[in-house]
């Protein structure tokens, strides 16, 4: 059993920045503020140097610690810095959210850190039970963060309603392992699969089974139809800012254990779990599309539009192993940036604890916050999928792994379902653009930190659209790394 | 050797110059609406100036001229390859003269937000030039796509009264027809097996199942029938181009209407040979349909504006007529018809414009005897209503002329009705110019309206010019076009044995020129 703590370093970098965040409150006098916003860049910057070190390390890929339980792979390093960067920007936009909501607590900037550590986790875990414990680890953080706002009902509702389902798709995906390790002797993802190629029919349906109770899991975590009820009402009561890193960080992981499980442990049952993954794919695009149609407040239509996302994305997993999991990737870069800004900059406007959430709130929002209305219509095209914005590239390539795989007829879904998206992505363009403010101006303006984090998203979203190389370049490598 | 690297690099210049400098607007202090006028305006006129290097350089050959190519993303098979031949060089001039042009109409039209207004016209121009230049499918639909916002904010935002309506109708439209496009694009690079998305590539080696063509023929017309757009999807553009501002409308029908049929020839038909031949009798039949609907539809408009959108459906039908017809006259005809096409209603949008201005409405009942206080806006309406109508001396004349005589052994029944349009486009143009401009001055709001300004009269002269130049003069075009329309013929020809119109030895069309 190696003892090698190397893969695990970012990891505990990030968790000793939270304890810090946590007893930073303890010894801050009364009447002022705690640095914990300022402890966790530190930390989160040293988090994203040791993955780098990590990344250009002779022996990187090789090196595996708990008992090859945590992996350091290109894979997982690639996985590592985007959540990284995902809670960086997301520390930069809150502090004047939380300031606007009276939610200036310590433990705000700690739940988030330790809620890193587990997503940072899932998409290392190579072990089973390492993956449950990351998932929990990430989740109970959120459920915490989500209740923040504990005298709005909306939030202690969105709390409930995250943790009870969130509870309930634990104990499927722990099912799911023990139906795994009953069918193969192990949790480790390698042996699963070495157990898997050329086992007994009986073993397979047991694997089987496992392997669907997995997937009900991570549906749940991923918000794909049917397993999607919590996401628009946890999404809306949710602090904005805590959706923005939801939504942005929990995808990315979740993601990103996905990706592993199935082309690690369970790709000798691929023909069995792609169906199932090509109908999810489709309700998911189809459901989450129709059901934000339907939305007049900006973050539960932004709530529907990730289901969707999760359908677009999981068209590229039904293509597994080819071309698939580098598109994934890509593909979450881009959304990550886009929902981090496009939650961001509803949060950016709040002020006394009112943030604009209909679509009327947004009326005539290009005079008075040009910058602001220019970067938030950018997120929306690429949600959209129209070039040239990351989003489109992200899309191009999900498609591409569909159709190159044989599934044209989801491709077509999907850009279907695009052409709908574009209608109420477009109609808050409308309520920016095209109609005048109405009333006061009651909305803050940007501060600093936040307005450096929405133009880094702005960046990132069209840097990815216009010369994607390097980053598809990093993403195939890393899925190059998944065995 | 400033000269000899932009000699080299003209068609990037052309493409990227007019983003950088709506990147330039933008730092523009808001309160400097002159400034951004001025720069808008200088960077679309530099950008004209430029093309015409092309002019001095093109060669009347068949090959691909001012080729650049560079890896975008290699592994993925994924290049910027762009390059001009004949169907795309005078598009491309095209783009570049209405531009300015359209940018000096506004001048005193747009008030509000004028530095968005500029950025957006830039980004448009940028967008459709690439389009244009495009070698590479990837490349072709992300300006083909890109494209779609500018306009979009451009009528949303500077639009007449029910422009919300019409900036999502007409981007809803436009996505929907294009987003299949793209799945085609896909199943093209992956059936082909080149790993590449190169278009003169694909269109030399990739064989596609006669089968398989028919879909991915489909899919690709629907986006480009939907862009011309052809009768029945044809719905967006009367709202899209009532609505849209002066400067829009001009675009739009100028330049966006020929991008459909531009995509036809330059993909769809290359690419899915077989599968074209067997839809040029729909197309075809389509096309007659959309002439004799949109004239017909025309004759009744009360509003100029909407009579001369309507038009637009009729004239492109000629267009499309032509390009289903597939000989070499036709095509030749065709390509010089959205030439005329974007000249002649684009002057007739600016005209429209101009009387919005001073009056406020479109209503060609509001109008009467304007020939009595505008006597140089009647002449010159007068003159672009001729060449719109084709009128022998007019450029619109040999373009339909070429159509119409080519079209006659694709069929003489569509090539018939077709030549109803003709006479049509006689009576609704006609009609309107007799209400609008003689007889005497009916309202009283109308006695004392200013006539051409200078600015106006610069807009409009140089179009008229061209009218006129290129109704006499039209070999000195057709010459650059025939060769790149005989390369298709013959790349068509080699691929399909048995086309289903059999294609003759036209005479060739220097000789029925005047």
């Amino acid at each position: 059993v190696s003892l090698d703590l190397r893969p695990a370093v970012p990891a505990l970098i990030v968790a000793l920045a939270g304890l810090l965040a946590l007893l930073s409150q303890a010894f801050t006098p009364r009447g002022r503020r705690a640095p914990a916003a300022g402890l966790a860049l530190v930390g989160l910057a040293a988090a994203l140097v040791a993955v780098a070190l990590l990344a250009s390390s002779p022996d990187r890929g090789r090196s595996a610690s708990l008992g090859g339980a945590l992996a350091a792979d290109e894979f997982a390093l690639f996985g590592q810095a985007l959540v990284l960067l995902v809670g960086i920007l997301t520390v930069l936009l809150s502090p004047s959210y939380l300031r606007a909501c009276g939610l200036e607590r310590g433990e705000y900037y700690a739940l988030v850190l330790f809620s890193l550590v587990g997503m940072m986790g899932l998409v290392s875990a190579r072990e089973m039970i390492a993956l449950f414990v990351a998932l929990e680890i990430m989740s109970v953080a959120l459920y915490a963060l989500a209740g923040m706002r504990r005298e709005q009902v909306e939030s202690q509702e969105s709390a409930v309603k995250y943790f009870v389902t969130g509870a309930f798709s634990s104990a499927f995906l722990l099912y799911g392992i023990a139906l795994l390790y009953g069918a193969t002797g192990s949790t480790s993802l390698a042996r699963i699969a070495v157990a898997l190629s050329g086992a007994a029919p009986g073993t397979r349906t047991l694997a089987l089974l496992g392997t669907g109770l997995v997937l009900v899991g991570f549906g749940f975590k991923v918000a794909s139809v049917p397993f999607h009820m919590w996401a628009p009402d946890v999404y809306e009561g949710a602090p904005t800012s805590v959706t923005a890193f939801m939504a942005a960080g929990v995808k990315v992981a979740a993601f990103g254990g996905l990706l592993r499980v199935l082309s690690e442990a369970v790709p000798a049952l691929g023909s069995s779990w792609r169906p199932v993954l090509a109908i999810l794919a489709v309700v998911s695009m189809v459901g989450g599309n129709l059901g934000a149609l339907a939305q007049g407040n900006v973050k539960r239509m932004l709530a529907y539009s990730s289901i969707a996302h999760a359908g677009y994305l999981l068209t590229a997993l039904v293509a597994l192993p080819r071309a698939a999991a580098e598109a994934v990737l890509f593909y979450l870069v881009a959304y990550a940036a886009v929902n981090l800004g496009g939650f961001g900059a509803l949060a950016a406007l709040a002020r006394d604890g009112k943030e604009p959430l209909s679509l009327g709130d947004l009326s005539g929002l290009a005079r008075r916050r040009p910058a602001l209305a220019a970067a938030l219509t950018v997120f929306l095209i690429s949600l959209t999928g129209v070039p040239v914005s990351g989003g489109f590239v992200g899309k191009f390539y999900l498609f591409w792994a569909a159709v190159g795989a044989g599934y044209a007829a989801l491709a077509v879904v999907g850009v279907l379902m695009s052409v709908v998206s574009a209608y109420y992505y477009l109609r808050v363009v409308v309520f920016m653009y095209m109609r005048e403010p109405v009333g006061e101006d009651t909305w803050s303006a940007v501060a600093p930190g936040a307005g450096f984090a929405l133009a880094v998203s702005v960046a990132v979203v069209l840097f990815l659209g216009i010369y994607p190389a390097p980053v598809l370049a990093l993403a195939r490598l890393a899925a190059g790394s998944l065995h | 050797v400033i000269s000899d690297l932009l000699r080299q690099h003209l068609l990037s210049v052309l493409v990227f110059l007019p983003a950088l400098g709506a990147v330039g607007i933008s730092l523009v202090r808001r309160e400097d609406e002159r400034l951004q006028k001025l720069f808008g305006l200088g960077i679309s006129g530099v950008v004209f100036l430029l093309s015409l290097l092309l002019v001095l350089e093109f060669q009347p050959v068949a090959a691909m001229q001012f080729e650049e190519r560079c890896d975008w993303f290699p592994s993925y098979g994924i290049s910027y390859h762009v390059g001009i031949d004949g169907i795309s060089y005078w598009l491309v001039i095209l783009t570049t003269f209405l531009t300015p042009l359209a940018l000096l109409g506004s001048w005193e039209s747009i008030h509000d937000r004028v530095r968005e207004f500029n950025v957006f016209m830039l980004l448009l121009e940028a967008g459709m030039l690439g389009v244009f230049v495009s070698l590479d499918l990837f490349l072709f639909y992300v300006f083909w796509e890109a494209m779609l916002i500018p306009m979009y904010f451009l009528i949303g935002i500077w639009g007449h009264e029910r422009r919300i309506y019409a900036a999502l109708k007409f981007f809803l439209y436009t996505m929907a027809g294009s987003a299949l496009m793209l799945v085609a694009f896909l199943v093209v690079y992956k059936v082909a097996g080149l790993n590449s998305f190169d278009i003169p590539r694909l269109v030399a080696s990739a064989r596609f199942d006669p089968a398989l063509q028919m879909w991915l023929f489909g899919a690709c017309a629907l986006a480009f029938a939907v862009k011309v757009p052809m009768w029945p999807f044809h719905t967006w553009l009367p709202d899209a181009h009532v609505e849209a501002p002066t400067a829009g409308s001009v675009i739009l029908a100028g330049v966006l209407l020929k991008m459909g049929s531009y995509g036809f020839l330059r993909l769809a038909i290359p690419l899915f040979p077989e599968a074209a031949v067997r839809f040029a009798p729909w197309i075809g039949l389509l096309a007659v349909v959309g002439i004799v609907y949109g004239a017909l539809v025309s004759l009744v408009q009360p509003d100029m504006k909407k009579l001369v959108a309507y038009s637009s459906v009729s004239h492109l039908g000629f267009v499309m007529l032509g390009i289903a017809a597939f000989t070499p006259m036709a095509l030749v005809g065709s390509v010089y018809q959205m030439l005329n096409h974007g000249i002649s209603t684009g002057a007739l949008f600016f005209m429209v414009g101009m009387l919005y201005d001073r009056r406020h409405t479109r209503a060609i009942a509001e109008f009467g005897g304007i020939k009595n206080v505008m006597p140089w806006f009647a002449a010159l309406f007068l003159l672009v209503g001729l060449s719109s109508i084709a009128v022998p001396g007019f450029n619109g004349f040999i373009g339909e002329f070429l159509i119409l005589m080519g079209s006659w052994s694709f069929s003489p029944a569509l090539a018939a009705v077709a030549v109803l349009g003709v006479i049509l486009s006689a009576a609704y143009i006609l009609w309107m110019l007799q209400r609008v401009l003689y007889g005497e001055v009916t309202h009283q709001e109308n006695a004392h309206l200013k006539d051409l300004s200078l600015r106006e009269a610069a807009i409009l002269v140089p179009l008229v010019a061209l009218a006129l130049f290129m109704g006499v003069a039209s070999p000195l075009f057709t010459r650059s076009i025939e060769p790149s329309v005989q390369a298709l013929m013959r790349q068509v020809q080699s691929r399909v044995p048995h086309p289903a119109a059999p294609v003759r030895p036209a005479p060739a069309t220097a000789q029925v020129t005047p």
